[in-house]
């Protein structure tokens, strides 16, 4: 069966603005979109660029948008796509600068990588194994780390460390999209691995109050596209929600984002119901609801306002015992 | 006739009043029983579990219990109330070390959990449970020759393997409903986007620049309207219109239905009975179209 590939060109070296090209590729059983690129490239325009090595899904080079979406060429079959959509249509990723046809610049994704410091911070006095020394003669290796149950036991990290930075999550992700600067769903992901890691030294919660500041884990907008579109199976959108609470739970609560979530927690335990007015002006404090103002009194001329105190669900008891089984009352 | 537990949420209680008494006009005209909940509580808007997991679990599988006692499925009007109750239904039916805690709790308030509740979205409510054909014929009015972009919004669409409603790449619900009742289906690609009303209280920047892009996108496809199944998404959309136009410094003037309200005026509803008062941006210029659609 014959199929069309329509590809993304651009090279700004020669070409004032981005087209698209189409090329006819004869498809295979198991034939895979990297597979068709590579056909193209090799058989009808060598000039076609995109960056690819281990074709296993592994290194996480070839991911580019496909019909759309971000996902890997290597991993993606040709003939579901085509019956779904009909083409092969292939751009670069997204929330990244275009270098040349389906290659990004990843800079900006990797700086962010780096600005959680993806490394164990410090060193626990109490770990002997990591005073690295040549083994006496008949000197047993001490257990590695990985073994101990407190390494075992731990939670939500048991797919964060399978990340192959490929970046489709970074290309898919909301918060990018409304703020370049925001460190993306990769980077959280790993800062909360690090920060859930016994093995880290991070002595004043550094890791924690750092990733509270703007741009960071609490301007995740939770359209789950990490989750939907990590190749790997990955949900970096959980492990920013559980780095979320353990911000809170640490009582580092500077941050709008923390108030919002406080503020909301406080309000279901107090009536069982979201206090709009109250949410929102506990997350912006007196300048958000001066900013706000224009906005909130032309809903208010619309009859479009919330009421001011707000009727007790039914059982309300209910919902205060559920506050004080978890001991949540005093937060 | 079709009966469900009905959980409206926050928003449409209460800033979003519109939206609840277009539902409840749409489920009588289409024969849908909506049995109030006023035990249930708020689902947390999404964020809860970034307070405490457990408190998700609780109040969540307290809903839950509250339908599966009465003996129904629970029909949801907010895209977040949708996987927020999805998610915690799927927990406390996979895990059963939260099942048990949870039903720990329900003992003490005189219920249980056993998972035997479904979660439905009302936009896939009326596909499966109605029908586009039969509602096709109820509809008194044609939206013939109105161009209606849906704005899908992210939680009714992913992530898929809690909320299986639609093809999460290339959903095709809302365009088959809006078909159904005559309309023109905007095709865009910000479709099912982020409105970013998540962060709106939080990053108000990027919530809007979010908001304010799909809407300009669809502008610029020539749509006439664009139809939310969230009152969350609606927030940004309409209520937040003219802070999004200044965001991405566009001119912005779409007006932003909720999805019952685009059925209800298929089935007949007027001006006030869809509450289109209570809207920023105004909708006297599609009714205007829709007034001279009589089928």
């Amino acid at each position: 069966m014959e199929f069309k590939v329509r590809a993304y060109r651009f090279n700004p070296e020669i070409d004032e603005k981005p087209y698209y090209k189409e090329y006819t590729v004869e498809d295979y059983p198991g034939m895979t979109v990297l597979n068709a690129l590579i056909k193209v490239k090799s058989e009808l325009d060598g000039t076609l660029s995109f960056r690819r090595s281990c074709r296993s899904a592994i290194c996480g080079s070839c991911a580019m948008k496909i019909n759309g979406i971000s996902k890997l060429a290597c991993k993606t079959q040709v003939s579901p796509e085509i019956e779904k959509f009909g083409i092969i249509n292939v751009e670069p990723l997204a929330n990244m600068p275009v270098v040349r046809d389906l290659i990004v610049d990843q800079e900006s994704f990797f700086d962010k990588i780096k600005e959680i410091k993806p490394y164990l911070l410090g060193q626990r006095e109490d770990e002997a194994h990591n005073h690295f020394h040549v083994l006496k003669e008949g000197e047993k290796i001490s257990q590695p780390v990985y073994y101990r149950p407190e390494f075992q036991n731990l939670t939500g990290n048991n797919d964060t460390p399978n990340c192959i930075l490929c970046e489709c999550c970074y290309s898919e992700c909301g918060g990018v999209v409304g703020n370049p600067r925001y460190l993306g769903p990769a980077a959280l992901a790993k800062l909360y691995r690090y920060s859930e890691d016994p093995r880290d030294n991070d002595k004043n919660g550094s890791r924690l109050v750092n990733g509270s500041k703007p741009d960071g884990m609490w301007d995740c907008v939770h359209c789950q596209s990490c989750e939907e579109f990590c190749p790997k199976g990955i949900s970096p959108v959980k492990s920013i929600v559980k780095l979320h609470e353990r911000t809170i739970k640490n009582s580092i609560t500077f941050s709008a984002g923390s108030k919002h979530v406080v503020s909301i927690a406080k309000s279901i335990g107090e009536t069982g119901r979201l206090d709009e007015i109250k949410v929102a002006f506990d997350s912006g404090g007196i300048s958000g609801l001066i900013n706000d103002l224009p906005m909130a009194f032309g809903a208010g001329l619309k009859g479009k306002i919330p009421p001011l105190r707000l009727k007790l669900i039914k059982d309300m008891d209910d919902i205060r015992l559920a506050y004080k089984e978890l001991d949540l009352e005093e937060k | 006739m079709i009966t469900y537990a009905y959980y409206p949420g926050c928003v449409a209680q209460e800033s979003g009043k519109e939206l609840d008494n277009a539902t409840k006009f749409i489920a009588d005209k289409l024969g849908i029983n909506l049995i109030p909940m006023p035990e249930a509580s708020c689902c947390g808007g999404g964020v809860i579990d970034g307070f405490d997991k457990n408190l998700k679990l609780f109040i969540n599988g307290r809903t839950l219990a509250l339908a599966e006692k009465d003996g129904l499925d629970i029909m949801t009007i907010c895209n977040t109330c949708t996987l927020t109750l999805s998610e915690v239904n799927e927990e406390l039916i996979n895990n059963p070390e939260s099942l048990e805690k949870t039903n720990e709790y329900l003992a003490k308030i005189g219920l249980k959990y056993s998972g035997k509740v479904k979660v439905k979205h009302i936009l896939y409510a009326v596909r499966d449970d109605v029908g586009f054909d039969k509602l096709k014929e109820k509809a008194v009015k044609s939206l013939k020759g109105i161009n209606i972009a849906p704005f899908y919004g992210c939680h009714i669409l992913r992530p898929s393997s809690t909320v299986k409603f639609d093809d999460v790449e290339n959903p095709r619900g809302f365009e088959e409903l809006i078909k159904a009742l005559g309309g023109e289906p905007v095709s865009y690609g910000r479709r099912t986007k982020c409105c970013g009303f998540q962060t709106i209280l939080v990053n108000e920047a990027t919530s809007t620049s979010l908001a304010g892009n799909a809407i300009y996108e669809a502008q610029e496809k020539n749509a006439d309207v664009m139809v939310t199944p969230c009152p969350l998404c609606h927030l940004s959309l309409d209520t937040y219109q003219t802070v999004a136009a200044k965001s991405i410094n566009k001119k912005l003037s779409l007006p932003i239905l909720h999805l019952p309200q685009l059925i209800g005026v298929a089935l007949g509803g007027d001006y006030s009975e869809m509450g289109f008062s209570r809207h920023n941006v105004s909708l006297r210029g599609i009714m205007a179209k829709v007034r001279q659609n009589e089928i």
